[in-house]
């Protein structure tokens, strides 16, 4: 159970809280004019990466606000919460964060426990 | 041969009665269901997992693995770990998993078969054939493997707590309580969690130290808690046990609040402690390991810090005259407190060689006449229930002594479960032969023998060293020992074997019964990873998850494998740490605090008039109302569906969602939220709307109100309102921040009635007599407001069944007595009450679909042929764009039609497959060609015959054609045509008379 902090409410327990999926997908403003690929793209792909992610939350059972926020998804940590107007914050504010709590490769997962 | 008492401050001397399995027993208060047992020389407490063989006590606490009983006092309570478990007056406990009783266990014939219960034996044992699995194996295999019973049907008094603190000590042993001494009067809030009811660890574990600063451990233990207690920024929690190290440093420890008295039902029995702290200093020690040799799980083989911790601890010495079996050098302290009390070991026995033995060692086994095989192993043990002979391996002789008892020691593994929980990372240790923590991953310390520091002359250094980012005073500890400082050990896992019987095996896994043959089976069939080999042979996957063998497994394989130990890596240490009761978890959330009801404000009046509720979400709905006591359902809602169309029926529609959309931008919102076109409608007119995923599948349907183009009612389906509403938000925050639209949930600010039927009209009038229902004053999917009595109400010409109908919508205050007033007014009209079934089978006569039923997330509006819900002309809605996609504008898209039986009588089973063929073929050999399913099947009383709502592909173009369905039991399928959805008035003249 992680602390997630929303950016209008402060610290909360995860169970507060929703997820809603990865961040800065954003709505065509023109749906008709897109190729059945572009749109099949935005309604049915995403992407699910290993280490840094942009994602939404919503404070569902408090504020019900919707925000961002930047997960490290190998370690479940939150590096940064952000309002949805503001700037999405740079891949390169992260390069130091932890890659996983063992240091397990990029793909896959598996048993890392042990210090070689 | 047998158990004497010892002097202990922890054991009052208060007799108490305990029953084992029906025979009484007496014990001392303080005692736990293991020290009492071992009291009265009871030494075969229970029947193993698998082979049923017979099984004693293997320690002295939560590392047990054999010792599992089940507690008939309490609820029943199966699997409770014996070391732990303390006892009380009329404790009424029984052994497990063993019939007719544990003596002449029927079940332990599983020994005498055991080459087919080998590692893996549940995968190649119970493959085939067809069904054999769930009639005959699974029966079989839960008959005869496995634990304690289920326990009884009880209420649950646990509460769960929360903490927000700075610092948590976990374990109250020498290190934790030098490093809570540290926290004295600081600014820091600290939890001290100690899983026993004493503080103090091995100091009141064993005789290992001497003094400390001068004093003795328990002087200096009831000087360093009295300190801890007179602290305000310090709160201690004994019988606590922390099972789980989550992220984000969150804790869980269970409190048991009874431990050693009968549990009152009236009081909390458990305290789940739901912990959040900055900063984890886990100090909870180490945990002995054991020796796999011939038969070492018979009963009387015990690891032998846990034979000193009886001594100590409750006051019980086991018995006089154990063999002690060792690979290093901690057995010192267990041989010199036999001594002490007079007793004298059998023999001492210590793989390591003569010059690497302690001086100290060999002089008392000199002084005492004590028989020592040095360079020496224990190769196996025999005996009828219980250890009777030892036999000792010495280079190329064998010895043979007869002793009841022999104490193993295998070394010392920290107990690193919540560091690695807390997704740590552990290093291969040379010196100790174990792993130890090595770098935290969150802000964690470890102390002491936790930390692999084994030596008590450097404690005070890492203490010091470890908790200097806190800003605390340093401690001193000055400690003079009974044993030698270093630690010493010998490489040693598991014997060699003399003796080859049936009967006679070598454990790894004394919990779930794996040998060390099956770990050398599994390597040899391939399964050398160690999470596969773990999971193939269940090593170390039992409830006690290995704690005293899981790393002897792990040098097992590795030495097999010719590879190193760090190599071969460990399983995963998973949450809980031990056990913990479900009842913990649940805390108050049982029974109807689990989840809560829902009820109307006409609940009363559906309960008086014999309503039988159905659950939808978490409203209570009436399904049907009987009209006697013998009246079916099937009876009831025939009765209330032709009552209806001949005379009027009402239903409690107070469930259904409700969400007011007001602002400037209101109109722009509810265009693009839903599938319909809100522009040109006129206020105070009503319409029935659809919502649709981005996928362009149906969500969610309602009629939707137009007060004006700032403000909109939309009204959702009983269980979709959460979701609708939250959708709603979701987009007008994170899409459309510009739009200027407020959302607000009034469901409950409603009582609802749907009345229709023919003679609804004169009922309204009867009720409303100033207003005018007229079709021309009041026309269909029109809304008006009214002032009625004291309050205000909104009426709609809607209809769900097909009848002229309206829906009122009153402050939910008022609903009762306006509902009862409608039923005095209709009561010469034969207006009945009617249910969510009648209403199903009304509006399927009308071919009305339900959300959920027709729908499933995968039907469009076009599928069901509502193409003119679908607003063509606006630019964008919701799912507009999936519309046109080349997957839902395909022909052969599952779409909805009606159904009758070419043969009147035949009934149309909901759920049921739509095919071409007449007879389904005895034996299925090829795919049957399948059209479709049957979503809504019903009897029409109206049609005198069966209806039915139907998905099938293409089905559009299919109007006329004659399928067939199946049913349940038969092979013959029942003949149907194709036709209209719309069974009942097509041309609408009910609905708009
Ligand atoms: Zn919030």
């Amino acid at each position: 159970m992680i602390l997630i902090k929303c950016p209008y409410c402060g610290e909360r327990d995860q169970s507060e809280f929703s997820n809603g999926g990865e961040a800065h997908v954003i709505r065509p403003k023109n749906p008709e004019s897109l190729s059945d690929k572009d749109w099949g793209e935005y309604v049915f792909y995403r992407n699910n990466p290993k280490g840094i992610f942009y994602e939404r939350w919503v404070h569902s059972h408090g504020c019900k606000k919707w925000f961002n926020a930047v997960r490290n998804t190998s370690t479940d940590q939150i590096l940064r919460v952000y309002k949805v107007n503001e700037k999405r914050p740079d891949l390169s504010d992260f390069k130091n964060t932890l890659k996983s709590p063992s240091g397990e490769p990029l793909v896959g997962s598996g048993n890392f426990a042990v210090k070689k | 041969m047998s158990a004497i008492n010892n002097n202990c401050e922890y054991i009052s001397k208060r007799l108490i009665k305990i029953t084992f399995d029906g025979k009484t027993y007496e014990a001392y208060e303080g005692d736990t269901i293991a020290s009492a047992l071992l009291r009265n020389n009871i030494r075969l407490v229970g029947r193993s997992f698998k082979y049923h063989r017979p099984r004693g006590i293997y320690t002295c606490g939560i590392e047990e693995p054999n010792a599992l009983v089940q507690i008939i006092s309490e609820h029943n309570e199966p699997n409770t770990r014996a070391t732990i478990k303390r006892v009380y007056d009329g404790m009424e406990i029984t052994s497990q998993n063993r019939w007719p009783s544990l003596r002449y266990d029927f079940g332990a014939i599983n020994n005498i078969l055991s080459p087919i219960f080998s590692a893996g034996f549940y995968y190649k044992t119970f493959m085939g054939p067809k069904g054999f699995w769930k009639n005959l194996y699974e029966p079989l295999i839960r008959r005869s493997a496995g634990l304690g019973k289920p326990p009884k049907n009880f209420r649950s008094k646990s509460t769960h707590q929360y903490h927000n603190t700075d610092v948590v000590i976990i374990g109250a042993g020498l290190s934790g309580l030098a490093a809570a001494k540290k926290f004295i009067n600081t600014k820091y809030k600290v939890l001290f969690i100690e899983q026993d009811s004493y503080l103090g660890g091995v100091l009141k574990n064993s005789n290992k130290v001497k003094t400390i600063n001068g004093l003795t451990p328990q002087e200096w233990i009831s000087e360093t808690e009295e300190l801890i207690l007179n602290s305000k920024n310090i709160t201690i929690l004994k019988n606590t046990l922390v099972t789980t190290y989550n992220f984000t440093n969150h804790l869980i420890a269970l409190e048991d609040k009874f431990a050693g008295k009968k549990i009152d039902l009236n009081k909390s029995e458990l305290t789940l402690h739901k912990i959040r702290t900055s900063n984890t200093i886990i100090a909870n020690g180490h945990i002995e390991r054991f020796i796999s040799f011939r038969n070492n799980d018979l009963p009387g083989v015990m690891l032998a810090s846990s034979f000193e911790k009886y001594i100590h601890r409750y006051g019980v010495v086991p018995e006089k005259e154990p063999v002690i079996f060792t690979n290093n050098s901690s057995s010192l302290s267990l041989l010199k407190k036999l001594i002490s009390l007079g007793c004298k070991p059998k023999a001492y026995v210590d793989s390591r060689k003569k010059d690497n033995i302690e001086t100290e060692i060999k002089k008392i086994l000199k002084d005492k006449e004590i028989p020592f095989f040095s360079d020496a192993e224990i190769e196996g043990c025999d005996g009828n229930k219980k250890v009777e002979t030892i036999t000792i391996r010495q280079g190329k002789s064998f010895n043979k002594l007869k002793s009841s008892m022999l104490c193993v020691s295998g070394g010392y593994n920290p107990d690193i479960h919540l560091f690695t929980q807390s997704k740590g990372l552990v290093k291969w240790d040379k010196n100790i032969l174990s792993f130890k923590p090595d770098t935290p991953f969150q802000k964690t310390i470890t102390l002491g023998s936790t930390s692999g520091n084994y030596n008590f002359k450097k404690l005070c250094d890492e203490i010091n060293e470890k908790l200097s980012i806190f800003k605390t005073k340093k401690v001193s500890l000055d400690i003079n020992l009974n044993v030698p400082n270093k630690f010493s050990i010998k490489e040693l896992w598991e014997t060699k074997k003399k003796n080859n019987s049936n009967w006679s095996k070598s454990f790894i896994d004394l919990h779930n019964d794996v040998t060390t043959k099956d770990l050398k089976q599994a390597i040899t069939e391939g399964f050398d990873r160690i999470e596969h080999l773990k999971r193939y042979t269940t090593n170390s996957m039992g409830t006690d998850q290995g704690k005293i063998s899981s790393i002897n497994s792990l040098a097992i394989v590795s030495k097999m494998l010719k590879k190193e130990i760090s190599e071969v890596g460990t399983t995963t240490y998973r949450p809980p740490y031990a056990p913990l009761s479900f009842a913990a978890i649940a805390g108050r959330s049982t029974y109807e605090f689990y989840d809560p009801e829902r009820k109307t404000s006409i609940h009363s009046w559906h309960l008086k008039n014999n309503a039988v509720f159905e659950d939808v979400g978490q409203w209570k709905r009436p399904w049907y109302f009987k009209a006697s006591e013998n009246e079916t359902m099937h009876q009831a809602v025939q009765r209330e569906s032709k009552m209806l169309r001949e005379n009027a029926g009402i239903l409690d529609g107070s469930t259904l969602g409700k969400i007011e959309i007001k602002g400037r931008d209101a109109l722009e919102f509810m265009n693009l939220m839903y599938t319909n076109a809100f522009s040109k409608m006129k206020p105070m007119t009503s319409r029935y709307a659809m919502m649709l995923g981005e996928d362009g599948m149906i969500k969610d349907d309602g009629i939707i109100c137009k007060i004006s183009d700032q403000h909109f009612i939309a009204t959702t389906t009983s269980s979709g309102a959460p979701k609708v509403l939250a959708d709603m938000e979701e987009y007008l925050q994170t899409e459309w921040p510009h739009l200027q639209v407020y959302l607000n949930s009034i469901t409950e600010q409603f009582s609802t009635f749907n009345i229709s039927g023919p003679k609804t009209r004169e009922i309204m009038m009867k009720v409303f007599p100033d207003i005018d229902f007229s079709n021309d004053a009041f026309p269909f999917m029109t809304f008006k407001n009214f002032d009625y009595k004291e309050t205000k109400i909104r009426i709609m010409r809607a209809s769900f069944t097909g009848e002229l109908g309206y829906e009122i919508y009153i402050p939910p205050k008022f609903g009762l007595e306006l509902w009862e007033e409608i039923f005095s007014c209709g009561k010469e009209f034969n207006l009945i009450p009617y249910g969510t079934e009648t209403m199903h089978l009304l509006r399927a006569e009308k071919g009305y679909i339900v959300i959920g039923q027709e729908t499933d997330g995968t039907v469009t509006p076009i599928d069901l042929n509502y193409n003119w819900m679908i607003g063509k002309n606006k630019k964008d809605f919701i799912g507009k764009r999936s519309l046109s996609r080349p997957d839902t504008s395909r022909e052969d898209r599952k779409q909805l039609v009606g159904l009758s039986p070419i043969n009147k009588k035949d009934i149309i089973e909901e759920g049921q497959h739509i095919v071409e063929l007449n007879e389904l073929p005895k034996k299925i050999s090829n795919p049957i060609k399948y059209l479709g399913h049957v979503s809504s099947g019903y009897h029409s009383p109206n049609l005198n015959h069966s209806i039915g709502l139907a998905m099938i592909r293409g089905g559009k173009n299919l109007l006329g054609q004659k399928f067939f369905v199946t049913a349940t039991g038969k092979t013959k399928n029942i003949p149907v045509e194709i036709v209209n959805p719309v069974f009942i008035d097509p041309e609408n003249k009910r609905l708009t008379s």
